[in-house]
């Protein structure tokens, strides 16, 4: 596009020229060129140079034949020769002045009338008012100026420049009279030849495309772009009629001139549509064009122009399409269904781009058979050669003397011109540089495929300029897509120019990797119809087998040392040499995966060696060795390592078959079927590596636990390691305890080690170590126990030998464990680096509580302490349980065995805190401690019964802690056959606190133990008042059918402070039997609580007659009848 | 004249009997299939297997079609002039065709096609259309 001359590129702008007052010009000119519409200004100083405007001599042909269609210097005269307006500007001064001035004014006005007479240029005068002279310019005078011009008042202006508000507004007026005139001046130019258009009064086609193309650049100037399009697109499809029809120049320049004008046309109508937006219409028009000229190719000598030209077309439509498609982003695809609708690459102008680097290069190839068919003749021939007057035609121009003159050209000197010119240019950059853009374009917008082609004819472009590292970097990165791709031939002429770049480049390593992988290609086996023709194929030569043969042949000579390649660098050649040993290394990424068909055998750390190594093509090569396995673990075959040759090795990842199929190249492999093994199954999947396992231990391990261990106890779990066939060298023992669900033997909150008090479970030690470690003091022993680790030693122990011990584990909160044990063993020697064997066992142990205590208190038979804290309604459930003060409650503690197994209670007591301040309650226990040790059968419980008198009235009494001996009941013989009875397990239960208050009565009810039919008794309800108030108290007693009743049923009476009231009754019993006593209700008025006794503490039995035993025996107390 | 036909699988390529420059038609064309699966709103939406015309006509013009287990079919054809209509029939039958191919129980998915009947038959669609 920067070709075209800048009047063409841009559209056109409207011209005024200035004339007088240079001073000036600076300012209007500027305020000009800001308007919209832009002015541009021609400034004159004065009104000598008004000549630069005048009209040049039209040489118009004798025949009125047009000598060609456009010319090319009429744009560029309309834009800066031939203004629509000719402003003349005089200073006030002169106007009003002298007569000597006003005549000058007069003289400059009618030459510049002179001047544009008859060409239609509007003139317009401007007085410059000078605020300086104040004194406004006569009436007169500037009539008579009027007049004399011939303008119409409104084309009077003044211009005052000192005030900047009169400055703005002469500026503004000057400005919008310009417009108007330009308009006016560009309107009546374009219809004038419209006029002609219309009636056909053109002697010529030339002119007819002439017209019209004037009528769109003065449409052009008016910015009235849908007039311009159209005439342009008229003289466009004009020209294209003119093809066939024209004779006047010679064949050759003939269709160079029109080529050239259509360039034009089209290059206007294009811009015109893209700016309008019109992106679809556009691309649309390109493809005309594109269709209509593409077979123009003209003569076969100067094909070359026709490849340039069309290059052209596509690079210029490429730009504009690109600062387009800046301007308007998005680009709404058009709805299909047309039959020629648009493809998606018609819109991106990567596309474009990359057509016109493939046209430059058709250009290049054919300039270049044209040259080398008339490589002598074209010298000095085409000096004098310049462009004519008109668009697309060139010229000699002789000179004569002082005057030159323009000869035209014969077809054969034009030839000579346009070769001679043709090879001044490198076109190799500029292919370069146009497919790059393409390449680069592609890329962005995600089009890998286009993008790799793109870099391959950029590459190639490098290669025939023999710029072997570009090319070579290129080459790979388009190899790398059709290698992934698996695109055979591709990919084959790809690595014949990386085969050749590395060659040319001297980088054997390179060159033999392209070989082989060339070599290893799976080129279609249809050699015999190859169509491609050599001039086609890369260096490498057509994608054949016979082609294959002899690359193979080629590289391995090279490998083998055995034949050396020249190379362009320094003369140096290939070779792999002792002093240039080649390493290959071929990995996972490698292309050379394919080649390197990998066997499927196993090599250690150690390097395996192997004879001479034939490979068979499509056989799987088996070795096999034979490895003694040192240690166990993952034993791997990393790599292969072939040598080929004295200097030359191929080292090989190992792989199986099955990875192979993800390599697109290996699907083209024929023969996978046959497999590397015999085995097919690991064939197919491969196996690389092997686990080696440790030897098969021949010892047993033996853990024993007794059911389920209890809480406190050291629960004993005896291990035994038995030798079966394996003697025991430096055999180490390690315990560990897990827990089953996780989270670590210590309570969470605590995790300081040293805190047994926080630890649930813990290892307490190893006893039973039989005192061997004596006999042998030399001998190392190790022992460490921690809380949830243990390691101990074995002892050196031969075959059929056993050792055991015993582990203590103790539980301080119920939790299943988990316990590993793990012998670690050498069999053979006590040296220590020497594999080791290890044998695990575990054991799950589950921790129970083995009893567990529970306790309640009561209060003493036919005796109510009222409490007070008991009337008040209790909101919270776990109040603490009161104890009247300095009364007798019964304390029954009780002890369940929980556990599966017998237990034997040994004692049970409660310890009260002594903190110092007395005793604050007096404990008793009822009965005797136990002599012989209570057994408890699993589910049983024992009770013993306390009897708690609290001497202190607090609120928080502790009463104490209970402590319960027992042990494992193992039973009567183990007991006596070994002293390993169980020990002592200590349990304590913490009773809860309880409050003490004051009781302020207390109701007890008397009366015999037993009673006989017939014989009256006394019925004694004491009421005792311990406060220090008079108490009224409100009794009643319900009559009961068993008993006939003396005494009152309601009273209400007074208890004087600290004394007791005593009411009797009288009974006399009707029937036998367990009998209720009539139900008294104390109701005492103070407090509003009223008492009955339960139904317990008011029965009594009745015997038929006197009872005769021994009543010695009954010793009744309290607590033993309140046990149930 | 139809100077290529081609069937991409996921990855293989399979049938294409002449030049490179045709190589390299079908693999850039690959891109323009691969836009219109990806973009289908860009182009309008894909609710035939046939493509339609893939690559702005220069010297060929270049016809696709896509299985729906996306296999494509691209057919290069020096014959500016050809309507849609029989593109469209003969990608059909082409179409049947291959499915006739691979349902051989002797071929191995994402393999070349190795069929003689299938190529016999190949060139007898082609040479229908001329």
């Amino acid at each position: 596009m920067e070709e075209y001359p800048e009047e063409l590129r841009t559209p056109p702008v409207a011209l005024v020229s200035l004339v007088g007052c240079p001073e000036l010009h600076t300012l209007i000119s500027t305020h000009l060129h800001s308007e919209q519409p832009p002015i541009n200004t021609l400034a004159l100083p004065d009104f000598s140079k008004i000549s630069i405007m005048a009209k040049t001599q039209k040489d118009t042909s004798a025949s009125g034949q047009a000598a060609g269609i456009l010319k090319r210097d009429w744009l560029l005269k309309h834009r800066t020769r031939v203004p629509a307006i000719v402003a003349a500007l005089f200073s006030s001064d002169h106007v009003s002045g002298d007569p000597a001035q006003w005549l000058q004014v007069c003289t400059d006005l009618e030459n510049l009338k002179a001047l544009i007479r008859g060409r239609n240029i509007k003139l317009v005068l401007v007085v410059v008012v000078q605020s300086t002279s104040k004194h406004d310019i006569s009436e007169d005078r500037m009539i008579a100026l009027r007049k004399r011009a011939e303008v119409d008042s409104k084309y009077l202006i003044n211009f005052v420049p000192n005030d900047a508000l009169d400055l703005q507004q002469s500026l503004n007026r000057m400005g919008n009279t310009f417009a108007e005139l330009a308009n006016t001046y560009y309107r009546d130019e374009g219809r004038r030849i419209k006029m002609r258009l219309e009636r056909k009064s053109f002697s010529s086609i030339e002119l007819n495309i002439r017209y019209c193309f004037k009528v769109a650049v003065y449409a052009e100037f008016r910015r009235d772009w849908v007039e311009a399009l159209r005439l342009y697109e008229d003289a466009y499809h004009v020209l294209r009629e003119m093809i066939g029809t024209a004779t006047r120049l010679p064949a050759i320049q003939r269709l160079v001139e029109i080529k050239t004008v259509a360039e034009q046309l089209h290059f206007k109508i294009s811009t015109l549509l893209l700016h309008g937006g019109k992106v679809i219409e556009a691309i649309t028009w390109f493809r005309q064009h594109n269709a209509s000229y593409r077979r123009l190719v003209g003569a076969p000598e100067v094909i070359f122009l026709h490849w340039e030209w069309l290059s052209r077309q596509f690079l210029v439509f490429a730009e504009l399409l690109e600062t387009s498609s800046a301007i308007t982003p998005s680009i709404s695809f058009p709805v299909s269904g047309r039959a020629d609708r648009l493809t998606e690459w018609e819109l991106y102008s990567a596309y474009y781009y990359q057509l016109a680097a493939h046209y430059l290069k058709e250009k290049k190839s054919s300039l270049e058979l044209a040259l080398s068919m008339s490589e002598a003749e074209i010298d000095g021939m085409a000096e004098s050669v310049v462009p004519a007057v008109y668009v697309g035609q060139f010229a000699r121009l002789l000179e004569q003397g002082n005057t030159f003159s323009m000869q035209p050209l014969t077809d054969e000197d034009y030839i000579h011109y346009a070769l001679a010119e043709g090879k001044r240019f490198q076109d190799s950059f500029e292919i370069i540089a146009l497919v790059k853009k393409s390449f680069e374009m592609y890329s962005s917008s995600k089009a890998q495929r286009m993008a790799s082609y793109c870099g391959f004819q950029m590459a190639r472009e490098y290669f025939a300029e023999s710029e072997f590292g570009n090319a070579k970097q290129l080459f790979d990165s388009v190899a790398s897509l059709y290698r992934q791709e698996g695109w055979v031939t591709l990919l084959w002429e790809v690595l014949g120019y990386l085969r050749e770049c590395s060659r040319r480049l001297g980088s054997v390593k390179d060159f033999i990797e392209y070989s082989l992988e060339m070599a290893a290609l799976p080129v279609l086996p249809v050699a015999g119809v190859l169509s491609f023709s050599f001039k086609e194929c890369g260096p490498a030569g057509p994608a054949s087998l016979a082609q294959r043969e002899i690359i193979h042949e080629e590289v391995f000579g090279l490998v083998r040392g055995q034949s050396s390649l020249a190379s362009n660098e320094g003369n140096s050649s290939l070779k792999v040499t002792g002093d240039h040993p080649i390493h290959l290394e071929i990995d996972l990424v490698s292309p050379l995966r394919v080649v390197a068909a990998t066997s499927n055998d196993q090599s250690v750390h150690r390097v395996e060696t192997a004879l001479v190594l034939s490979l068979v093509t499509n056989k799987w090569l088996r070795l096999t060795y034979d490895i003694k396995s040192e240690q166990s673990g993952k034993l791997e075959c990393v790599s292969v390592i072939a040598r080929m040759g004295p200097h030359f090795t191929i080292c090989c990842r190992a792989e199986s078959p099955a990875s192979l199929n993800d390599l697109p190249l290996w699907k083209f492999e024929d023969r996978v079927e046959t497999f590397p093994t015999k085995d097919p199954g690991l064939a197919f999947s491969g196996q690389k590596f092997t686990q080696v396992e440790e030897p098969d231990p021949l010892v047993d391990l033996k853990l024993v636990a007794s059911g389920p261990a209890l809480v406190g106890e050291s629960f004993i779990v005896p291990v035994t390691v038995t030798s079966k066939g394996h003697a025991i060298h430096s055999g180490e023992l390690k315990i560990n305890l897990v827990d089953t669900r996780g989270g670590g033997l210590l309570s969470p909150r605590e995790v300081e080690p040293s805190s047994s008090d926080n630890l649930h479970v813990e290892l307490l030690g190893v006893s039973g170590l039989e005192c061997e470690d004596e006999s042998k003091p030399g001998m190392e022993n190790i022992k460490k126990i921690q809380h949830s680790f243990g390691l101990i030693s074995v002892p050196y122990l031969n075959v059929g030998d056993s050792w055991s011990c015993k582990l203590e584990i103790k539980w301080h909160r119920p939790k299943p464990v988990m316990l590993y044990v793990s012998l670690g063993y050498s069999s053979h020697s006590s040296e220590p680096s020497v594999q080791k064997v290890h044998v695990h066992k575990s054991l799950q142990i589950e921790g129970k509580t083995a009893v567990s205590i529970s306790h309640r208190f009561m209060l003493p038979f036919r005796r109510e302490p009222l409490l007070l804290s008991k009337i008040k309604p209790v909101l919270d459930s776990d109040q603490m349980p009161s104890l009247p003060l300095n009364e007798t409650s019964i304390l029954v503690v009780s002890a369940k065995n929980c556990t599966e197994v017998p237990l034997q209670l040994l004692s049970m007591s409660i310890e009260m805190e002594d903190d110092g301040s007395g005793r604050s309650c007096s404990l008793q226990h009822g009965g005797k401690d136990l002599i012989d040790p209570a057994l408890l059968v699993p589910g049983e419980e024992f009770k013993k019964v306390f009897s708690v008198i609290p001497e202190v009235n607090v609120s928080n009494l502790e009463i104490g802690t209970v402590c319960l001996r027992w042990r494992r009941d193992s039973g009567p013989e183990e007991e006596s056959g070994s002293n390993t009875a169980a020990s002592e397990v200590l349990t304590k239960h913490r009773l809860p606190d309880v409050n003490v208050e004051l009781s302020p009565l207390v109701v007890s009810l008397e009366c015999p133990p037993h009673a006989i039919l017939g014989n009256p008794f006394t019925y004694f309800i004491k009421i005792q008042n311990q406060t220090q108030l008079l108490q009224e108290i409100k009794l009643s007693l319900a009559d009961s059918q068993s008993f006939v009743l003396s005494g009152y049923h309601n009273d209400t009476t007074f208890v004087l402070p600290k004394s007791e009231h005593i009411l009797s009754y009288k009974l006399v019993p009707l029937a036998s039997g367990s009998q209720q006593l009539p139900r008294v209700t104390v109701t005492a008025m103070r407090y509003s609580a009223g008492f009955q006794p339960s139904i317990a503490a008011s029965t009594v039995f009745v015997f038929p007659s006197e009872p005769h035993f021994k009543m010695a025996h009954i010793m009744a107390s309290p607590e033993s009848i309140a046990v149930e | 004249m139809i100077v290529c036909v081609a069937v991409v699988g996921h990855q293989s390529f399979t049938e294409a009997d002449d030049a490179l420059k045709l190589h390299h038609i079908v693999h850039c064309s690959l891109d323009v299939v691969d836009e219109r699966v990806n973009n289908p709103k860009k182009s309008g939406p894909l609710n035939e297997s046939f493509l339609g015309l893939l690559c702005p006509p220069e010297n060929y013009k270049v016809y696709g079609y896509l299985t729906n287990t996306k296999v494509k079919f691209i057919l290069v054809t020096t014959d500016l002039d050809v309507r849609d209509a029989d593109m469209r029939n003969f990608f059909r039958r082409f179409h049947s065709a291959y499915v006739d191919a691979v349902s051989n129980p002797f071929h191995v998915p994402a393999k070349k096609i190795t069929s003689r009947t299938f190529a016999e038959r190949v060139s007898t669609i082609v040479k229908s259309l001329g």
